[in-house]
């Protein structure tokens, strides 16, 4: 059930080779939308579970907590490309997806209603907002969009943001699949998906024309293409890292854990076959917070909670976890 | 010097065992050490013993199963807060009691295999368990504790190394390890038999780099330190995180230490685990580094190393404090080499099983004082 990269994940297949010789505009459409068919998350396992109404609440939040920070990102990465527009035409068309994320008021715009949203499935807004338990998998995947368009030029920027052109889609599948079976998500929380269904398509109509414009060159219709894989890769990145977050984490059964003299105050040793692992007060905590019933996601917004003032608990969280998963003293639970 | 920290016990709890192996790490004089500590006495040491900060404890022997009042012993372990691994041959009672033994709060196991095939067996312990061995490793598993295999490797099996590591897939074994002989006592008796040939080293040694970068199985295997040139850390250092626990309740810093002469060494049953540990003059003899000479005092490995083994040290020169004659730097190296050509010889000996009757004819400091001779 793990939708980690392998052979045979949509996300993780070879990139495609740039044309030989120029393709028509018809034929590099074809080619775009062939690569979302293949490669956008709508067939990333966890999408897929969340649509069949396989998600538990815990794991509903944990998406949505997660996936604003992917939100606050996208104004970001438009202001990049405004910034590399040079043609008024262009701008004016751009700018409005500051205007449908930021909104033109306070209390407006798509951020205010994943925050909704966020309310709707029982999560306190201010939480989310702050963006404490992000996930650095999560982060990481977002980030890398901000990185990618501010290290490639206009037209592949515009190509990364073609996923637009599958999104409208996925978002009437969402609403649906809510509807059915989260009906414990009030329908106000919904709303940013609505919102989507009319602004994605027009949004991708005018990115697919711009491309099929300036993209003439096979040279530059390699690029593109190259660009919205990546695009598709970092989106299915981020549902790994969601779908990674959620499994659920116990010390493992072998693992003996107990105070120990040589042990900082509060710590103690977590013993195993032919080791043990000296623990501080910290660790000991994370490790008895890992009781099965919450996975690194939950492990960091309960340490985010318990750490007001913290810098960094998430990655902090994150880097102890994986250790302890390598040398054994932590398991998922099946 | 503040005593350091005491982190694990080996406790023999008796030094009964049905099988003979050639190259057992008991004592020669094995059969004479009396078994006077009852559950209740190991009891009390496992406390002590996690006073004084120990986390595992390796339940030992000979072969542990024999005693009858296992189950008591373990549930103690468990008892003091200890991580009670059991270090048995999977022989005669083993199988039947090991669900109580969980019961009671075993936590790993360790298997010791002597051969992959029957004949191996027994020409190395006198008698081969095979089935019995197999049936157990199952049960472990099926219990759900962590197995460890452990096989000890001379001339003989050395080429089997890739069925061992086989096997142990097959068995589900978390970990093998391909240990290679330690010539003390039984061992060094047998040398003849079981030093390795030139070459099966490094074949053995490229088989587990194979075998290793396949993955599914930690695997330990370390070059004998009378091959390499270089002396293994043995214990540890003495007395430096290991005590081991005689069934006649001697508090010993490794399983040789008592053929050195000499070495005073105190009983659990009249001082209790700690003082044995803190304050017993053999404990305290090769501790830390003020009994270094030189070559070792100065050398920059002796954090490493501790010096090497001090028994190797007497077995091979008579005198305990000298470098171990493994390490290269050491004067008395050549005996070493000596040591490896003579045991080459053909024609390959039959080893001598363990037994009462094996130390009669050459007891260590014999071995000693014929090496001590011709260096
Ligand atoms: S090494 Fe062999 S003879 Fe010695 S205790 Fe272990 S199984 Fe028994
Ligand atoms: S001289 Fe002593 S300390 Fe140095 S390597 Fe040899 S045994 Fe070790």
């Amino acid at each position: 059930m793990t939708g980690r990269r392998s052979e045979g994940s949509p996300a993780g297949g070879r990139a495609a080779a740039a044309p030989a010789s120029p393709l028509a505009p018809e034929e590099l459409e074809a080619r775009l939308l062939a690569v979302l068919d293949e490669r956008y998350h709508h067939r990333h396992p966890f999408n897929l579970r969340m649509h069949a109404g396989e998600l538990s609440p815990e794991e509903l939040r944990c998406w949505v907590r997660n996936r604003y920070y992917y939100q606050t990102r996208i104004p970001t990465k438009d202001s990049v490309i405004l910034a590399k527009a040079t043609d008024p035409a262009f701008r004016r068309e751009w700018v409005r997806r500051l205007h449908d994320h930021d909104g033109r008021a306070p209390g407006e715009g798509g951020l205010e209603l994943w925050l909704r949203l966020a309310e709707a499935v029982g999560l306190d807004r201010d939480e989310v907002a702050g963006l404490r338990a992000v996930l650095p998998g999560v982060r990481r995947a977002c980030d890398a969009y901000v990185e990618f368009v501010a290290g490639h030029d206009l037209l592949e920027s515009v190509a990364a943001s073609l996923t637009e052109r599958a999104a409208g889609e996925i978002m009437r599948v969402r609403i649906e699949a809510f509807r059915r079976h989260y009906p414990w998500v009030a329908s106000e929380g919904l709303r940013y998906f609505e919102t989507r269904t009319e602004q994605a398509p027009r949004d991708a109509r005018f990115g697919l024309a711009f491309v099929l414009e300036h993209a003439r060159t096979a040279e530059a219709q390699g690029r593109v293409l190259r660009a919205l894989e990546r695009k598709c890769e970092i989106l299915w990145g981020l549902l790994d890292a969601v779908e990674e977050g959620s499994r659920p984490l116990r010390v493992a059964s072998r693992v003996l854990l107990r105070d120990h003299p040589a042990a900082p105050p509060g710590g103690g040793m977590a013993v195993l076959p032919e080791r043990a692992v000296e623990l501080n007060a910290t660790a000991r905590e994370i490790l008895e917070l890992a009781d099965g019933s919450r996975g690194l996601d939950g492990l960091v917004v309960e340490m985010a909670r318990r750490r007001p003032g913290a810098e960094d608990v998430a990655g902090e969280v994150d880097a102890f976890v994986r250790e302890m998963l390598h040398l054994g003293v932590l398991e998922h639970a099946a | 010097m503040s005593t350091p920290r005491l982190l694990n016990l080996v406790a023999e709890l008796t030094y009964r065992c049905p099988l003979r192996c050639a190259y057992c790490s008991n004592p020669l004089d094995f059969a004479s050490v009396e078994e006077c500590l009852g559950a209740e006495d190991w009891r009390a040491a496992f406390r002590q013993a996690a006073g004084l900060g120990a986390l595992h404890v390796g339940l030992s022997g000979g072969e542990p199963t024999a005693r009858r009042d296992l189950p008591e012993i373990v549930e103690a372990a468990a008892g003091a807060g200890l991580y009670a691994h059991l270090v048995t041959a999977g022989v005669g009672r083993a199988l039947r009691i090991l669900p109580e033994l969980r019961a009671r709060g075993l936590r790993s196991v360790q298997l010791s295999i002597q051969d992959v095939d029957d004949e191996g067996a027994r020409w190395i312990a006198g008698r081969s368990h095979r089935e019995e061995k197999l049936s157990f490793a199952r049960r472990v598993r099926e219990l759900g504790l962590p197995l460890v295999l452990n096989a000890v490797l001379h001339r003989r099996n050395l080429g089997r190394v890739r069925r061992f590591v086989e096997l142990a897939r097959e068995l589900g074994a978390e970990r093998l390890e391909l240990a290679n002989t330690q010539y003390h006592g039984f061992a060094l008796l047998n040398r003849g038999a079981l030093l390795p040939r030139p070459g099966q080293l490094a074949e053995a040694a490229a088989v587990v780099a194979e075998e290793r970068a396949r993955g599914g199985i930690e695997i330990v295997f370390v070059l004998p330190d009378l091959l390499a040139g270089r002396p293994k850390p043995c214990m540890g250092g003495w007395g430096r995180k290991t005590a081991v626990v005689r069934p006649d309740g001697l508090v010993l810093p490794c399983h040789a230490a008592t053929s050195i002469p000499g070495l005073e060494f105190w009983s659990v049953k009249e001082r209790g685990l700690v003082a044995c540990w803190e304050e017993a003059p053999g404990m305290n003899a090769f501790r830390g580094e003020a009994w270094m000479r030189a070559p070792c005092a100065g050398c920059d490995q002796r954090h490493r190393d501790f010096g090497g083994c001090r028994c190797q040290a007497f077995a091979l020169t008579g005198d305990a404090a000298v470098a171990d004659p493994a390490c290269a730097l050491s004067p008395h190296h050549p005996a070493v080499l000596r040591l490896r050509e003579e045991a080459l010889r053909e024609p390959s000996p039959e080893p001598r099983l363990r037994g009462p009757d094996a130390s009669s004819s050459s007891a260590p400091g014999a071995v000693a004082r014929s090496f001590s001779r011709q260096s």
